[in-house]
């Protein structure tokens, strides 16, 4: 792990507003390529606001602004003149909280893919069922394709969401406290899914269990009140951090 | 460790429980050393025998301390300084329970030797106790710096460990030169050999104990790494 | 100290009691009237219940007929009215839930839409006499039916604005960061999301317009013979029972209850209909 890592995602100088409220002050960070970085913190702390600022889901609500630099393959998605959707096609989102479509189990993996891709019948089907197999939800499926997302379970809803994700083909996911509406078997699956999804993906998980960071990450951010507290590899992090803030925080004491 | 109190009083309880558990096993220990070596001098069968009856509740420390600090790692799931606090701890009593075998070895030999009646020469224990003195002293300030965590007592201890081994080395070989000169000191000559033995690796363990106290203080795995270098790149820290 | 336990339950024990057999007695005082009226209602009704209902149209005093062209005019006004008032409300219904969140524009338009749903529905009448009715010289069977699209519109207005603002946020999100444009998230995701919902709003919103009868008589007027025609004045069913209600002949009077009657029935029907669509929504 201790080969240097292409990066994927460079943040130079980040603040973010809500408003006038500053909720990230100066973040600096390099996100490596194919890799898992968790961003660990108590609530508040500006992880789920980072993240929505790599697919500038910010931008749709007024009052929201980033000012500095965010390189996706050099490229600054911030700049005025970015294609939020093509950008959205690169780098894909999974929530809180399961959000299948109120559709069919196949028309949830389909309602991507239409929106880049014409396909016939027959390839489509493969996509779909390419995506669900990654998501390790096809054998549960299978048989009813054609019947409403809503009727899964909410860890199968939220594997659904992220072959929907995949099916896209992005190059980023990120995933915004995937499992923290899911039971401990549920969690594990997703978390699975996740250490099998890590080659081909660049993963940007917010999670606010830390067991969860340590075990599917490579890299783990620190965040505190807006800033980036300490980036380092999950097991130096984990065993050893550089900073007292983050060893109060881990160790569970008063920060 | 002047350190903050977790946000789970239980927690800091438990830990405090488990470091304070280990630290009497240390005592245990020492004790337990001291004894044999002074029923060996004083040829005390009796000594001899509390030591060696004794070497149990060194066991049911090292059982009852690995339970407690399974326990904690299951329902606490430590992590950084706390993980390397129990980390440390369990491989700490390792080398006390090993300590305190040695312990009920040396009785052991006691026990023998004075039955047999044959350590009438005295200057074969001299070495002995002199190497168990010094031995002794690593295992109390080993134990010292694991209760502060003090890298630094850990390395000035651990480096002693080298004088105990060129102790050892001597006391070898004015061993074989008695034994060469007489062969009939062969026989006690080789026990105090085996006691000097066991002394050396006490000495050797009290090093390890130092060990996981700079990975405790420091966070890094000094294991197998020369001393110098060690001590470097803690100060460079 | 068991026993002052013990009167501070019994206390709270007797207050439970009176305050259940309260909200009982009410509940039944409330039910007897709409027992009372649907029974009077189904008893005077039913006898006037036949076929010729449907198929003979309103009869001249002392003669035999039946409601046919009233039912015609109301279904074809109403038709108009939802064809009329259901787009231009979900349209407007969306811009407010999607579109214009949070803005003072949004905040004002909510608060008119909350007028017009409160309006009394004969000034409503009033207006399209004023403004239709007086200037094509005529009572007519549009006029009828923009007086009801009238108090359609914010009906549905509201309810397509409630329920998109039902649809979670995430689930937008979800589609938005998938790369869909906005457009295609609202029609392809929101609606679906909240389309029984808004289908539930619009029944009720044609349920509560069939019955209306004080915006018709400024503007449909009514019509003794068939008529299609929305130029001029059309027959429809509220104002027929408001007028053979009204009058001496027992004829008129039994034909009247038949109309209230299918009315109720047919209010009754929308009414279980969109219940059942909100509960097959429920689920999710």
């Amino acid at each position: 792990m201790s080969e240097p890592q292409k990066t994927k995602i460079s943040v130079r100088h980040l603040d973010f507003f809500y408003g006038s409220n500053k909720a990230l002050i100066d973040i600096n960070l390099e996100i490596p390529e194919n890799q898992v970085t968790a961003f660990i913190g108590p609530s508040g702390c500006g992880k789920s606001t980072l993240l929505r600022v790599f697919n500038r889901m910010y931008s749709l609500y007024p009052g929201q602004r980033a000012t500095g630099e965010v390189l996706l393959d050099g490229e600054d998605i911030l700049a005025p003149g970015m294609d939020v959707n093509m950008l959205r096609a690169k780098i894909g989102m999974v929530f809180q909280k399961p959000t299948p479509f109120p559709m069919s189990i196949y028309d949830n993996i389909a309602f991507g893919i239409k929106l880049y891709e014409k396909l016939r019948k027959v390839e489509m089907d493969e996509r779909v069922e390419q995506a669900l197999r990654h998501a390790a939800l096809w054998e549960e499926v299978k048989d009813k394709l054609k019947t409403s997302g809503l009727g899964l379970s909410g860890g199968q809803q939220q594997r659904l969401c992220i072959a929907r994700a995949v099916a896209v083909k992005p190059e980023v996911i990120l995933l915004d406290e995937p499992t923290s509406a899911l039971d401990p078997i549920a969690t594990l699956k997703i978390e699975e899914l996740v250490s099998e999804l890590r080659n081909q993906f660049t993963i940007l998980i917010v999670t606010h269990n830390m067991q969860q960071a340590a075990r599917v990450s490579d890299y783990t951010a620190f965040m505190y009140m807006g800033e980036m507290v300490e980036f380092d590899s999950t097991h130096q992090l984990f065993t050893n951090p550089g900073k007292k803030q983050t060893e109060d925080y881990i160790t569970g004491r008063y920060g | 460790m002047d350190k903050e109190p977790h946000i789970s009083q239980r927690f800091d309880e438990e830990l405090h429980e488990v470091h304070a558990l280990v630290l009497a096993m240390g005592g245990v220990v020492e004790e337990q050393i001291t004894n044999a070596i002074k029923a060996l001098q004083e040829s005390d069968a009796e000594l001899a025998r509390e030591v060696i009856g004794r070497d149990h509740e060194v066991n049911g420390y090292e059982v009852r301390i690995e339970e407690e600090c399974i326990n904690i790692l299951a329902t606490r799931q430590p992590a950084a300084s706390d993980l390397r606090l129990v980390m440390t701890l369990i491989k700490t009593i390792a080398d006390l329970e090993r300590m305190g075998d040695k312990a009920s070895k040396i009785a052991d030999m006691a026990l023998a030797m004075g039955h047999g009646a044959r350590n009438d020469n005295p200057a074969f224990l001299r070495d002995v106790g002199v190497m168990a003195d010094y031995a002794l002293n690593m295992l109390r300030r080993a134990m010292d710096a694991l209760a502060r965590a003090d890298a630094e007592e850990a390395i000035a201890v651990a480096k002693g460990d080298e004088v105990l081994n060129q102790e050892y080395r001597s006391a070898l070989r004015r061993l074989i030169t008695y034994m060469m000169e007489d062969p009939r000191t062969i026989t006690p000559a080789i026990d105090a050999l085996f006691i000097a033995k066991a002394i050396e690796r006490i000495g050797d363990h009290a090093r390890n104990i130092c060990e996981y106290v700079i990975y405790l203080a420091k966070g890094k795995s000094v294991r197998h790494l020369p001393l110098d270098e060690v001590e470097q790149s803690i100060q460079g820290k | 100290m068991n026993t002052a336990k013990n009167a501070r339950y019994l206390r709270r024990r007797f207050w439970n009691v009176f305050n259940l057999g309260m909200a009982m007695a009410t509940t039944l005082f409330g039910l007897f009237w709409l027992v009372w009226i649907l029974w009077t209602t189904l008893s005077y009704g039913a006898t006037a219940l036949n076929m010729e209902l449907f198929t003979g149209d309103t009869p001249a005093p002392g003669s035999i007929g039946g409601l046919r062209n009233a039912f015609v005019g109301s279904l074809l006004m109403i038709g108009v009215a939802v064809m009329i008032g259901t787009p231009v409300g979900i349209l407007a219904g969306t811009y407010l839930a999607e579109f214009a969140q949070g803005s003072r524009l949004a905040a004002v338009i909510r608060f008119f839409n909350d007028i017009l749903l409160s309006a009394p529905s004969i000034v409503i009448g009033l207006f399209i006499y004023a403004v239709v009715v007086v200037p094509m010289g005529s009572f007519s069977g549009l006029a009828g039916a923009l007086s009801l699209a009238i108090l359609l519109l914010p009906v549905v207005l509201r309810t397509t604005d409630e329920m998109l603002g039902m649809v979670p946020g995430t689930m937008r999100e979800a589609a938005l960061a998938l790369g869909a444009p906005h457009w295609k998230m609202i029609v392809q995701v929101s609606y679906r999301a909240a389309r029984s919902g808004i289908l539930t709003g619009v029944l009720l919103a044609v349920a509560r317009i069939s019955g209306e009868t004080a915006p018709l008589l400024f503007t449909a007027l009514s019509n003794q013979f068939f008529s299609t025609n929305l130029d001029k004045p059309i027959a429809n069913v509220p104002v027929v029972i408001f007028q053979f209600a009204m009058s001496p002949y027992p004829e008129w009077q039994h034909l009247a209850w038949a109309g209230a009657l299918i009315a109720a029935m047919a209010v009754l029907v929308l009414s279980l209909v969109s219940r059942f669509l909100i509960k097959d929504r429920s689920p999710r």
